[in-house]
Order: structure tokens, then C-alpha cells, then sequence
């Protein structure tokens, strides 16, 4: 430990000189007894100052921690060698708020005792931490000296995105070749009948319609539509982010992907993940639980870096868009890079839904007329974007902080139902 | 002089503790002043040792709290030490007053101790705050 000497120590020598200088100065011994204590405070403070020996150990309650959930962490110490008065101070990431336990404290150690101090805390944003450093300060019994250390513990904890409820998905347009939960648009093997066709040498016997037979007097079996699964990709835009009070776009862009990967996931589909900006990342769709736990780690390290490099859609890996997938991209339309990246998606004839992540209630309004003029003029330019898509065949759907992405999700499958009517 | 040290504490208290001595020490020559043109009590000379000592005391005791506070028990313990210091402050002035019998001309000799105190006390802050500087080195 590094000894320090408090500025107590220096106030009392300097007081003890002046006292005893001032007697002399003055002739007048009352003042050197005013001085005195200061001076036995200082000379019993010096000689039986003792450098404390501590332990300290670090443990959480858990490694992986979903979004506003509590965490405990214990902080043991152990004093081989006492210390009177011992500072405590635990180092949390500023995502993290302390909601019992001390956080800093100052106490008493005798030698031999071990303490615990409980802390916890909660979890106020998703993402991957490693901290625990802890920084020590033990003083003697007069506060003359100091003994100063951090101890640097890693500790990990993961915190997931708190999960979206959701009660429908976008269904794909176009299925792929695996055995899935999604009816297909050809015909096959499943239990979605489809049509009704005369029977054909090495047709079985269980798919002739006895009724259908009976009324046309020769035999016909039924068809079904096949069961497949979809490819979907997820594609997030990490360019840029609105950000105001501690949420932001990319908050919500993190949580909304987590939640349909999950979803997704479940009814059989192969999902993948592009992470789009300043640092390109992307998954190659795959299926089951490794899937999941392989997106929402890439998810938790996602983080918006600022970068001028002009990035298109070609820089991707020809695998990780498979054909006939469906890309659900989660995008607040801040950034030029992203938009044109979607719009060549669209051109590529990639099934796309654009979940826009609106950025408006993170933006505060300038003062003045020129300045709710100017936000009058970016949100027409917003929405004449959004037409573009919607022209282009690409639904774009407003979700706003608050609103249940449910919700929006229903309004683009009602949007694809109807531009499918309509065609 | 006794407002401006009360001012220079208060001030000490609430930005750092540089100010802290100043305060004491005008509260220490504000007692001086008084003293000597009022003429001195033995009992007041003990007890404005030790309410000055126990005022140092109680301003780090509050300084200390800015960085972490006390647990119950450590302030129990300090406010302990604190009482017995207060009375240790008190038994030290009443000795050396019996001691120095209030006598004002203590002769070569005690001027010279008196010197080499505080000369020692000096040289001993200077060789802390050296070897500080070598153990940040």
C-alpha cells in the first residue's frame, strides 16, 4: 500500500511549530500549552502508526443479468493487520445504480475480522461490463497517515436487453428448403391443405378425399402446402443514434433485435444478424438456442463508432444475405450510409421491412423560428424518405419510445396484406 | 480576529482543508490576544487548550466524512476517542501549567528547549513531506 501523509499531520506540526514559536516570541508559556495537545496528537500519531495487511475478495451473485434486474455483490475483507479508520470505495460503471449497500463507506477493522458488505445494485442498461476495481484507504488511529490502494478485480457480467412482447411476427414472404413451422407457397408434405388433384400412380392412399371421390366417381387426393422455414436477418443500423436522459434509438433498436431473434428463433427459423455501422459485424443465419445466444452476444457489443467511411451493401459476405430471406432492418433513418443501404437491399429484391426507430422524442427542439422551421423541414425530408421506401415496396414503420412494438409489427403485416391484395 | 478565524473554519470546512489551520490558529491567537490584555485564568488557559484541540479535532473529523461516511460503529469509536482526547487535552494543559507554575521568564535554558522543539517539530514535517515525494516517485 502506498503511505500518504494527510494534511492533518502537516496541520498539526505547522500548529505545534507556530504555538511553540509564538511562546517564545511572545514570552508568554500559555500559548506553547495551547500548542501542546496538537504536539502529543502528532508524536503518538507518528509513533504507533501501523501499515494495515488486508484481503479483499470480490463476488457477484450471478454473470448474466437481464436489463433493470438486481445484482448482488459481496465484498469480503479480511485484516491480517488493523486498520482504525478503513475507506471502501467499490468502482461501478455508471450504468449501474447502487440500490442498497454502501457504495462508499468508512470503518473499522480490528486485526484478525473479516467483514462482508453487501451491494445492490441494478442494471440500468444492456450490454457486456467488466469492472470491480476498488480503491482502498486505510488511516491510522489520529488520521496522520495514509495507506492508499485500488485493487483491480475484472469481474463480468452480461446484461441482457429487457425482451419486447410480442404477440406476431412478420411472416416472410418466401420460405427456404428446411423442414420449418411456416406454410409454404408450394405444394409437399404438411398439414395445410391446399388443393384437390386426380390421383396419380404412387400417390398414398391416406391423401385420397373419399367425398371428393365419391361425388366425381373416380379418385382424387388431396394437396397440402408445404411446412418450411424462412431465413431472416436482422439488420441493425449502428451509424448513428438519438440519444437523450439515458435511452437512445440504439436502446431500443438492441432490445427490439434480441426479441425477434428470440422469437424468430423459436418457431424454427434461421435467423442472422448484420450490424451495420461505423464497426461492421455480422452472423451467418443459423437455427436454435446457440443462435440466439451467438446474436445477443454480438447485440451486446454493439455501440455506435464514428466513422466517415462510405460503407455499402457489397462489403458484406455473399453468405450472410442468403436469397429469399427477409430483412428486418431496425434503423432510426439518421444516417445516409444506412438508408441507401437498405434502398439497394430493396433494389436487390430482398424481402425488406424497415422498422424505423424514430428518433423524434430524443430531439429537442431548438428555440425560436428558425429553429421549429428547421424541424418542420427535417421531418418532411423523413417522411418523403419513408415514401421512397414504401414506393420501392419496403414498408417503414414508425416506432416510437413508449409504443408496444407489437403494435407496429401488426401494422406492417396489415401493410404487406393489403399491397399483396392489391396486386 | 475571532470572527475572521470562525470564517477562515467555516471557510475550511466547506472547501478543503487548507484553511483548517488558519482557522485554528486564529482561534488560538485570538485566545493570546485576549489573554494578554485581559490577564490570564490558569482554568481558562486549560480549558481554551482543550476546546481548541477538541475543535481541530471535530473539523477533520468532518472533513473525513466528505470522502466516505462512518459506519455506526467507527463513529462510536472516534466520538469515544474524540471524549478521551478532550479529557487528555485537559489533563496535559493542567500538568504543564502546574509545571511551568505560570512563571513568563523561563531563563536561557527552557528558551533553548523551546527553540529545539520547534525547530524539531519543523524538520519533522519537512522529512515527511520528502519522503512522500520519494514514495510517489
Amino acid at each position: 500500500m502506498k503511505r500518504t501523509v494527510t494534511p492533518k499531520l502537516a496541520a498539526y506540526a505547522v500548529l505545534t511549530a507556530l504555538g511553540l514559536l509564538a511562546a517564545l516570541v511572545a514570552g508568554r508559556p500559555e500559548l506553547a500549552l495551547i500548542a501542546a495537545p496538537f504536539g502529543v496528537v502528532l508524536a503518538a500519531g507518528l509513533a504507533g502508526a501501523r501499515e494495515p495487511e488486508l484481503r479483499l475478495a470480490l463476488e457477484l451473485e450471478r454473470e448474466r443479468v437481464l436489463e433493470g434486474d438486481e445484482v448482488t455483490l459481496e465484498v469480503d475483507l479480511h485484516a491480517r493487520r488493523g486498520a482504525s479508520r478503513l475507506e471502501v470505495l467499490v468502482e461501478l460503471p455508471p450504468e449501474f445504480e447502487l440500490r442498497s449497500g454502501p457504495g462508499r463507506v468508512a470503518l473499522h477493522l480490528s486485526t484478525g475480522e473479516e467483514r462482508q458488505l453487501e451491494l445492490r445494485l441494478r442494471c440500468g442498461r444492456w450490454g457486456g461490463y467488466s469492472f470491480g476495481d476498488v480503491h482502498l484507504r486505510a488511516s491510522d488511529a489520529f488520521g496522520l497517515l495514509a495507506w492508499e490502494q485500488t485493487i483491480e478485480h475484472r469481474l463480468q457480467l452480461r446484461v441482457y436487453p429487457r425482451p419486447e412482447a410480442l404477440r406476431e411476427l412478420v411472416r416472410p414472404l418466401e420460405t427456404q428448403v428446411s423442414t420449418g413451422n411456416r406454410v409454404s407457397r408450394q405444394k409437399g408434405e404438411g398439414l395445410e391443405f391446399a388443393d384437390l388433384r386426380p390421383f396419380a400412380g404412387g400417390d398414398r392412399i391416406r391423401l385420397i378425399n373419399w367425398r371428393a371421390s365419391a361425388r366425381r366417381n373416380e379418385l382424387w387426393v388431396n394437396e397440402h402446402y408445404a411446412e418450411r422455414n424462412a431465413d431472416v436477418i436482422v439488420f441493425l443500423d449502428s451509424f448513428a443514434e438519438a440519444r437523450r436522459s439515458g435511452e437512445g434509438t440504439l436502446d431500443q433498436a438492441i432490445r427490439a433485435a434480441a426479441s425477434l431473434s428470440e422469437r424468430y428463433l423459436a418457431q424454427r427459423d434461421r435467423v442472422g444478424l448484420v450490424n451495420f455501422g461505423g464497426v461492421l459485424n455480422w452472423l451467418r443465419p443459423g437455427t436454435g438456442p446457440l443462435q440466439l445466444y451467438r446474436i445477443v452476444e454480438a447485440l451486446l457489443n454493439t455501440e455506435v463508432v464514428l466513422s466517415y467511411a462510405w460503407k455499402q451493401i457489397d462489403i458484406l459476405p455473399p453468405r450472410t444475405l442468403p436469397p429469399k430471406s427477409l430483412i428486418l432492418a431496425l434503423s432510426p433513418l439518421l444516417d445516409e450510409r444506412a438508408t441507401s443501404a437498405l434502398l439497394d437491399l430493396r433494389s436487390r429484391g430482398f424481402d425488406l421491412v424497415i422498422v424505423e426507430i424514430s428518433p423524434e422524442p430524443f430531439v429537442e427542439e431548438p428555440p425560436g423560428v428558425s429553429g421549429a422551421l428547421a424541424v418542420r423541414l427535417w421531418k418532411l425530408r423523413r417522411e418523403a424518405r419513408r415514401r421512397e421506401y414504401e414506393r420501392a415496396g419496403a414498408p417503414v414503420a414508425q416506432w416510437r419510445q413508449g409504443e408496444p412494438l407489437t403494435a407496429v409489427l401488426e401494422g406492417v403485416s396489415a401493410f404487406r396484406r393489403h399491397a399483396r391484395a392489391r396486386a | 480576529m475571532g470572527a475572521a478565524a470562525l470564517a477562515a473554519l467555516a471557510a475550511g470546512l466547506a472547501l478543503g482543508p487548507s484553511l483548517v489551520p488558519a482557522g485554528v490558529a486564529g482561534l488560538g491567537a485570538c485566545w493570546g490576544v485576549s489573554a494578554w490584555s485581559r490577564g490570564v485564568v490558569p482554568g481558562g488557559t486549560i480549558a481554551a487548550a482543550a476546546a481548541i484541540f477538541v475543535t481541530a479535532e471535530l473539523a477533520y473529523h468532518s472533513l473525513d466524512q466528505v470522502a466516505a461516511v462512518d459506519e455506526g460503529e467507527l463513529l462510536a469509536r472516534r466520538l469515544a476517542a474524540l471524549a478521551l482526547m478532550g479529557v487528555g487535552a485537559l489533563a496535559l494543559s493542567a500538568l504543564l501549567l502546574a509545571a511551568l507554575g505560570l512563571k513568563t521568564g523561563g531563563g536561557l535554558v527552557l528558551e533553548a528547549v523551546g527553540v529545539a522543539a520547534a525547530v524539531g517539530v519543523l524538520a519533522l514535517v519537512f522529512a515527511l513531506a520528502r519522503d512522500e515525494r520519494e514514495t510517489e516517485r
